[in-house]
């Protein structure tokens, strides 16, 4: 176990460098000059080569590569070009929102995934069944921002409940992770539903239902706990990616976590901002992944990791 | 015992991301419980959040930053100057040095009074660092006279400096504050204005209290002294239907940039008040001029005839806007009726010359497929244009009108940063522009030879005597003539299409005396009230 985590660290390590490849080339393939971009229309000639200067934007690239790596291997980030600030300091400060919102979503969707899987699955090809089935799809295919204003509209301006945008304190996070939970609810009901439809034809829930259990007992006992594992994969995958992808939510609900702030970073040509992003968040992702990996082993003792 | 095991693995990916949440700077205050507005603060529904609050850092001033300061020089809402941080102000014979009397009751946010060595300091400060600096001419030195009197010393004459004083790039700052706090000045500005700044959270808000000991308002307002409510907070709504919901219920004053096609249902609402500011720039078709169809001027005039400005208004702003024919909007010094009037009459939209124009450079339709062609090939051209969403809407109104007159036009949309990037490369055909300055050097800023490789590439040695003369006359009535002179030469020559001037929507509700001053671009708080 433990030669199977330091294996996985250090090719996180071979995964980021390849990340950092990526980010380097993708900021400095865009067209435009980030230079003249910072400093706006009027600015002096000066300014800018001096800004290109700062920036190192006048250095062959392979070394503006070394540099950029080397920073960011030392735990360097860089400085943003907009706010003067440090990169990490920034997602730092952006990051627990984003997190609240993903670790909130997450738990909407697999509480309602999971309950509404379980029951499409024991009730198969039944009404209710077709209706849960239904109801994720729209889940799944209903666009967030719609979802956001719907939301918006019924429970904080109709019956104000929540304020509209803005940071007040947890709760209101709720409605934007309710617009996050419901396209990743719709997907792991579906997938509850199939995994669990596989489960309830094993032999070990026939030697239960016959020693006399009741089904709510068989469902909860032996069903979820098998039917789970590839849901957790999922919700681990989607964890993920709720954290890079509440860009649409947070413009929406006017939250100041990472998605609005990689907006802002973007339309800016903050380079060093959305480096720093991007690496942040892929290191994130791999992470996630790693514990989702042991998890699963947790859940499943046939997985060995070795 | 699977399922504890389940419930354990669960629970610790849960519990180490909330630790990891936790332990991170919480932003317990993010806006706090004062976002809606309750209290006697005036909340502002804004689109942008300030790079900087320091005006040398920032890269435009917008009224989210431009508050704490105020300038030497003034001007009302009907563009009449008056006196500001300065008293009165004069030129002296040569034009080379502009003296300012100081009032001598400003004290700057930090106590100390304004004096005109904080002002030289301010000046030297702006001269040192700030990347627009070109803007304020070619200031020599900056020297205060006595305790109150500045002079400022330019290397020869630099009349739009006028203009640059009331747009506010040369307002004074607290410089003994911003030499203490280095970069830190820009999270904690300090100036003269009638709001100190008080509490800014990145992405969210952006907060300030009143000045209590604000007593000199400027002479246009009623109200001189301290402002009538106790803070007013900027919170930041990019998204369109979430600010109008907020304003609809009641959380925001002042929907600054209403979104164009919600007005008609604002304007149903009990309270609301509309109010339509003119920008001081124009939208227009940069052409570029060293491209081997555009350099044809007949071909620059053939598009200009081809446009309709009023659907491009009434559709693309829904109304919100004011056609233009001439190169300045009507709030620059330096517009000229006489020269609308003309641009008018020459370029409003006239198909059958547009052909004309066309059949003479050698374009018609010989195929018949409703394009011109010349030696085989179709006249078809690429328009760029920005995301924007009255930018997309006018560009597609173009394409068709365009098409009318036998020119295919194909839309390329592209990020703005990659726009300038290509006409500074010269790799377009044309691009939909747009420009915003207070004066009429504006046309010296796009059009003479050190700045046209940014913008249309058009060179023209009469226009830059003119445009390099308009700067050096210190006689109003004669700069006035040299830029009519000049506006002249780009009707003929027509190395741009100017197509219309936009109307910023102001929403506000609950709230009396907000105004927006059009010549200056900034809100006069001074006679603010905001309704119990």
């Amino acid at each position: 176990m433990r030669r199977y985590v330091i294996k996985r660290l250090l090719s996180l390590v071979g995964t980021l460098l390849g990340v950092s490849v990526l980010i380097f080339l993708m900021v400095h393939l865009i067209p435009g000059d980030p230079a003249t971009q910072i400093l706006g229309q009027f600015a002096t000639p000066e300014a800018i080569s001096q800004m290109r200067a700062k920036l190192g934007l006048d250095q062959p690239l392979w070394q503006q590569y070394m540099r950029f790596v080397g920073n960011l291997f030392a735990g360097d980030l860089g400085t943003s070009l907009f706010t003067g600030e440090k990169v990490w300091d920034q997602i730092m400060n952006r990051f627990p929102i984003t997190m609240q919102l993903a670790i909130l979503s997450v738990i909407i969707a697999a509480i309602f995934g999971i309950l509404l899987g379980t029951i499409a699955a024991v009730k198969q090809n039944t009404f209710v069944d077709r209706l849960v089935v239904l109801t994720s799809l729209l889940g799944i295919s209903a666009p967030g921002f719609w979802i956001a204003l719907f939301l918006i509209w019924i429970f904080a301006y109709k019956l104000a409940l929540f304020p509209i945008s803005g940071y007040e304190g947890v709760h209101s996070l709720l409605l934007p992770a309710i617009t996050l939970g419901m396209a990743e609810a719709g997907m792991i009901a579906r997938m509850t539903r199939s995994s669990m439809l596989e489960v309830i034809k094993q032999d070990y829930m026939r030697t239960a239902e016959a020693k006399g259990a009741a089904l709510f007992r068989i469902i909860v006992s032996h069903g979820l706990p098998n039917a789970i594992i590839p849901v957790v994969t999922m919700l681990g995958l989607q964890f993920g990616s709720l954290m890079a992808g509440a860009v649409v939510v947070e413009t929406v609900f006017s939250l100041q976590g990472i998605g609005s702030m990689a907006i802002e970073a973007i339309s800016k040509r903050d380079m060093p901002t959305i480096q720093g992003m991007v690496f942040f968040m892929a290191l994130i992702f791999a992470l996630t992944n790693l514990i989702v990996d042991l998890i699963y082993s947790r859940i499943d003792p046939r997985i060995h990791f070795d | 015992m699977k399922i504890h095991k389940w419930k354990q693995g669960a629970l610790s990916v849960f519990v180490a991301t909330a630790l990891i949440a936790g332990c991170s700077s919480q932003p317990s205050n993010q806006a706090g419980n004062d976002t809606s507005a309750k209290g006697n603060t005036l909340v502002i529904a804004s689109l942008t959040d300030p790079d900087s609050l320091d005006m040398h850092k920032t890269s435009w001033l917008s009224m989210e930053n431009s508050l704490i300061y105020e300038p030497l020089l003034t001007r009302d809402a009907t563009g009449k100057l008056h006196p500001g941080l300065a008293e009165k102000y004069e030129i002296s014979k040569d034009g080379k040095v502009w003296t300012f009397i100081l009032r001598k009751d400003v004290r700057y946010h930090s106590g100390d009074p304004m004096t005109a060595a904080s002002v030289k300091d301010s000046f030297d400060r702006l001269l040192a660092i700030s990347p627009v600096k070109g803007l304020a001419g070619p200031i020599e030195k900056v020297e205060a006279a006595d305790e109150y009197t500045l002079k400022v010393h330019f290397s020869q004459p630099f009349a739009p400096f006028v203009n640059v004083i009331v747009g506010g790039l040369v307002s004074p700052l607290d410089a003994k504050k911003a030499k203490e706090l280095g970069d830190g000045f820009s999270d904690n500005p300090s100036a003269t204005g009638p709001i100190i700044f008080d509490k800014r959270e990145r992405g969210a808000s952006l907060t300030y209290k009143k000045n209590p000991d604000y007593n000199w308002g400027p002479e246009y307002a009623a109200n001189k002294g301290p402002l009538q409510f106790d803070s007013m907070m900027f919170r930041l709504m990019k998204d369109d239907d979430t600010r109008l919901m907020e304003f609809k219920k009641g959380t925001v004053h002042v929907l600054y940039d209403a979104p164009p096609n919600s007005v008609a249902e604002l304007e149903t609402l009990p309270g609301v008040n509309i109010e339509k500011v003119m920008d001081v720039g124009n939208k227009y078709i940069a052409f570029n001029n060293k491209h081997p169809l555009f350099s044809d001027v007949r071909l620059r005039k053939a598009v200009a005839l081809s446009v309709d400005r009023d659907p491009l208004v009434q559709v693309a702003l829904n109304g919100f806007g004011k056609p233009v024919y001439g190169p300045l909007a009507p709030t620059i010094y330096g517009y000229s009726e006489a020269i609308e009037s003309k641009a008018k009459q020459l370029y409003t939209r006239d198909l059958g010359k547009a052909k004309q124009l066309l059949a003479e450079a050698g374009w018609t339709d010989r195929n018949g497929d409703g394009i011109v062609d010349k030696d085989g090939k179709p006249l078809s051209v690429e328009m760029l244009v920005s995301q924007e969403p009255a930018f997309q809407r006018a560009v597609q109104i173009l394409q068709s009108q365009l098409k009318e007159a036998g020119i295919d036009m194909k839309i390329s949309v592209q990020e703005m940063t990659t726009i300038k990037d290509r006409i500074s490369k010269k790799s377009y055909d044309m691009a939909l522009m747009y420009y915003g300055w207070f004066d009429a050097d504006i046309l010296y800023l796009i059009f003479e030879k050190s700045n046209s490789t940014s913008r249309t590439h058009y060179t023209n040695p009469e226009l830059d005597v003119l445009l390099n003369k308009g700067r050096l006359e210190m006689n109003e009535q004669a700069r006035l003539k040299i830029y009519e002179d000049a506006q002249e030469i780009l009707l003929n020559d027509l190395p741009w299409v100017p197509l219309w001037v936009s109307e910023t929507v102001v929403a506000t509700r609950g709230v009396k005396g907000f105004t927006v001053n059009p010549y200056t671009q900034g809100i006069t708080l001074h006679d603010v009230t905001l309704e119990k």
